[in-house]
């Protein structure tokens, strides 16, 4: 089979994986090729919008398991390919020097064993960082299931190694990908949260959930991504809205991937990182999806309109990421700045601070965008919805994957 | 009668000058590089100033290179706006970052992030092409004058390569040797052969071949795509140059 036709089938494979990220790794180059860039880069992005950062191939699609979702399961009669070690350096290593990639990514179906797969692996990425001294980004996939010393020689060697849950709850697991137990899976997470240092994945771990192949509520999801950031300190978790790749009877038929579900767990995500939110707060038992038409930060400041509007030249830091509009970096801005000097809506935009939504919660040194009045929970929340519908025209359907 | 200042062309110059300025109480109408085309108002000066290097000293290193970073921009008044920037620093130290309620402030930062995102920005859309004497070749046409910097990255990123990035618009080359990069203008170093390697094609067609295969073709998202990637890149992002 000629390289290129190989590279075609095993991207093919692989590109259902949302990870994407080459952010959080130090690695210097040291006299070789490559090195790390602590931001992240992204090279290209594909048709679909999403940033291409590093190359993303399978080591072979081959697989004993027979996982319902997935592409690559032992019943599908697909193409079936596998790359040798010295293939995958020598891409890797032509891509790399033209700039077309900030590093590899692989990942694996299963051939014999997890051990053996994980020993292919574990070659080919030796053989790339000690024979062609490529000190670029690597994230690697663990095999859930393997030996924990195979997990230790590769976390030795790579940026980032982690192992996909798919999916939120163990039912949900049972029904579709019977060989693969959630405590294989965290396992995995456990060691390399236990052991993550300067040489051991610096760039720590992510893993990624499958969105609406199964019955789970938003609230499932979010409690699952809460868990693992607290337990194994899990540096990112991908959502990937369900693409049907199988026709099954226990799958659902879906036409069009639930993009605006995906988004929104993102939004929500998002919350819990860098917001010092908790699943309570936004998602409960009776409410336990989140709004379609309004994103997971203003519902919940809808709902709790008596906190508001928060005067931005006196509330706390942590009150001012509750404002539906202000990030983090405005949040920063607005702290360094108001100690000098007292802020209006004016010097608020100067500095960048995006005021479309943020003006329905706010007051600068007391005054209201408009007449206090207008400080209903119906007038600002049509206002929130018609203006996410002119942004949704533009289409924002999808969000940008990258750290 | 305007008066305008002149520097001389770099970076240092420009410091010293300004500095110059500001410790003699000398308020400019603005500060122009010698190619500057003088209008009937203006009445040109050229000091003669010693270019001093320490001259950066006065700095502390977040604040030289926010103003190093407006110094590579297009802006055009960026001089008068580094003027006022640094009669500012001369008031407040370090703390006047935070003066957003000063236009020169915002300004700075403004241009500055500007010139950093783009650097970004093609830090990743940088296309090298291997050349048949193994040089890596690449050409670019910044908005900002990001040559300097995007070198320094790939000089740590790409050690033991030779490379070559050619900004084509404003004709300047940096060419590495694998110890330092030197910047020069196209008339003085005319690459002889241009002829890509051997394997050349062969790599480009399978990094297509991945391109377009790594696509979602179910989440397909031109505007997003576009976003990111806006089409004045295209023209030298080789997977792209199908799609022009």
């Amino acid at each position: 089979m000629e390289l290129k036709e190989k590279l075609k089938i095993l991207a093919d494979s692989a590109k259902y994986d949302a990870s994407c990220s080459s952010s959080g790794s130090t690695r210097k180059n040291s006299n070789g090729i490559g090195n790390a860039s602590f931001r992240g880069i992204c090279h290209s992005f594909a048709s679909d919008g999403r940033c291409i950062s590093l190359l993303k191939i399978l080591l072979t699609n081959c697989c004993i398991f027979d996982c319902k979702y997935c592409l690559n399961r032992k019943s599908n009669n697909i193409k079936r390919a596998i790359f040798t070690p010295e293939e995958i350096c020598e891409i890797t290593i032509n891509f790399y020097k033209r700039n077309y990639i900030e590093g590899l990514f692989l990942s694996s179906g299963i051939i014999k064993s997890p051990d053996y797969t994980m020993e292919l692996i574990i070659k080919t990425i030796t053989l790339l960082r000690k024979k062609y001294h490529f000190n670029g980004y690597i994230h690697a996939k663990a095999i859930p299931g393997c030996n924990e010393n195979l997990l230790k020689r590769l976390g030795l060697l790579v940026d980032r190694l982690s192992a996909n849950v798919e999916l939120p709850t163990n039912n949900g697991l049972k029904l579709l990908a019977p060989n693969k137990s959630s405590d294989k899976v965290s396992k995995i997470m456990k060691y390399v949260n236990d052991n993550k240092g300067y040489h051991f994945t610096p760039a720590g771990q992510s893993t990624q959930m499958i969105i609406g192949a199964t019955n789970e509520t938003d609230l499932d999801i979010m409690d699952k991504s809460e868990s693992l950031y607290n337990n194994y300190k899990l540096k990112r978790v991908f959502y990937s809205a369900y693409i049907p790749v199988n026709k099954d009877k226990m799958l659902p038929s879906l036409s069009i991937p639930p993009l605006t579900r995906e988004h929104r767990l993102y939004q929500a995500d998002w919350l819990l990182r860098f917001y010092n939110f908790k699943v309570e707060d936004i998602l409960d038992k009776n409410n336990p999806n989140f709004n379609l038409l309004i994103d997971p930060k203003a519902s919940w400041a809808l709902n709790h309109l008596n906190e508001f509007p928060k005067e931005i030249n006196k509330c706390s830091y942590n009150d001012l990421l509750k404002i539906p509009g202000i990030g983090v970096t405005s949040a920063k801005r607005i702290i360094s700045s108001r100690k000098i000097f007292a802020l209006g809506f004016d010097d608020l935009k100067k500095m960048g601070v995006v005021l479309k939504r943020a003006r329905y919660f706010i007051t600068c040194n007391g005054k209201y965008f408009i007449d206090r009045s207008y400080f209903k929970k119906n007038f600002i929340e049509t206002n929130l919805v018609l203006e996410d519908k002119e942004l949704k025209d533009i289409g924002r359907k999808q969000l940008s994957l990258f750290e | 009668m305007n008066n305008i200042y002149i520097y001389n062309n770099n970076f240092i110059s420009l410091l010293n000058l300004i500095n110059y300025l500001i410790k003699n109480g000398i308020k400019p109408f603005n500060i122009k590089d010698s190619f500057y085309n003088q209008t009937l108002l203006d009445n040109i000066i050229n000091l003669e100033i010693e270019e001093n290097t320490h001259i950066t000293n006065l700095f502390n290193n977040n604040i030289l290179k926010t103003i190093y970073y407006v110094y590579l921009s297009e802006e055009d008044n960026k001089e008068l706006i580094l003027y006022y920037f640094i009669l500012n620093y001369f008031k407040y130290n370090e703390t006047v970052i935070y003066r957003k309620n000063l236009k020169c402030v915002c300004e700075v930062l403004r241009i500055s992030n500007y010139v950093s995102r783009e650097n970004h920005k093609y830090k990743g859309f940088v296309r090298f092409k291997e050349l048949e004497n193994n040089i890596l070749y690449a050409e670019i046409e910044p908005v900002n004058n990001i040559l300097s910097i995007l070198s320094n990255h790939f000089k740590k990123r790409l050690k033991n390569e030779l490379w070559i990035i050619h900004d084509k618009k404003r004709n300047i080359l940096s060419i590495y040797d694998k110890k330092n990069f030197y910047i020069t203008s196209d008339d003085n170093f005319k690459l002889l052969n241009t002829n890509i390697s051997e394997n050349e094609t062969n790599i480009e067609n399978m990094w297509k071949t991945f391109y377009k295969t790594i696509g979602i073709t179910m989440r397909k998202n031109d505007k997003c795509r576009m976003n990111f990637m806006p089409k004045r890149y295209w023209k030298y992002i080789i997977e792209m140059s199908d799609e022009i």
